[in-house]
């Protein structure tokens, strides 16, 4: 299994450092395209949600890291942000007019598993997508 | 001027082309400019997603609000040439309905 990490304090430039992350990650891999798209979107939708709302607007120390394995894929960011105030059992699509709300209820659709957790060292968020194709 | 190429066709119609990543960096410029041209006059509008490599719910949400404030004015927001990336993530988040995609600016307002 390949292991790449990314430790940040989220700015403007972290969603590209994200992504060269991610881009790093599966350069050395066989992923398919299809999963590689569904962990990209999932990212990010996931660290959107880290940069904007975690630290109000200001920033958070944000660290990344992705596996690769034959089987999965997976990514997981911690900050030291507040608590996200979200219940995963509760997400869903919002209606056509809305203009946002869609971020968590797009990375539930293209992702295995989606969990987050909360303990002393901030928030954790995991991101699984089975290699299926 | 927005930050991102535009043209009017010669039936009038403004099309705007925004490149690489509609992401939460590049949503908000999107959005003003779309919403520059209807406060400026225009309500037919395309933005071709040709060149849009990548988007993502905050690219979603500017297409959206500016969709909302076209028709307001009594025109619309038509998309056109998405990218296969593009086209899923409207699938996935039912939006297609609402953004049909055209085959080519040109023909967006056709009909």
């Amino acid at each position: 299994m390949a292991r790449h990490t990314l430790d940040a304090v989220t700015g403007p430039d972290t969603l590209d450092e994200i992504q060269q992350t991610l881009d790093q990650a599966f350069g050395n891999n066989e992923v398919s395209d299809y999963t590689k798209m569904c962990i990209e979107l999932a990212v990010s939708e996931i660290g959107t949600n880290i940069i904007e709302y975690s630290g109000d607007g200001e920033p958070v120390r944000l660290s990344m890291i992705v596996d690769v394995a034959p089987d999965a894929v997976s990514v997981t960011f911690t900050d030291d942000g507040h608590p996200a105030p979200v219940d995963l059992t509760q997400v869903s699509m919002p209606d056509e007019a809305a203009e946002g709300g869609r971020g968590l209820a797009i990375a539930f659709r293209v992702l295995d598993e989606l969990s987050y957790t909360r303990d002393k060292d901030g928030n954790h968020w995991t991101l699984i997508r089975r290699q299926s194709e | 001027m927005g930050d991102f190429a535009a043209r009017t066709t010669k039936s009038g119609v403004v099309v705007v082309q925004p490149t690489g990543r509609l992401n939460m960096v590049a949503a908000p410029a999107l959005r003003k400019q779309l919403n520059d041209l209807v406060e400026g006059g225009e309500n037919r509008i395309v933005v071709d997603l040709s060149a849009t490599e990548f988007i993502d719910s905050s690219g979603l949400g500017a297409l959206i609000a500016a969709l909302k404030i076209a028709r307001k004015a009594g025109g619309d927001l038509r998309i056109a040439a998405p990218t296969r990336q593009v086209t899923t993530v409207l699938e996935l988040s039912n939006l297609d309905r609402v953004l049909r995609s055209y085959e080519s600016a040109e023909s967006a307002f056709d009909g």
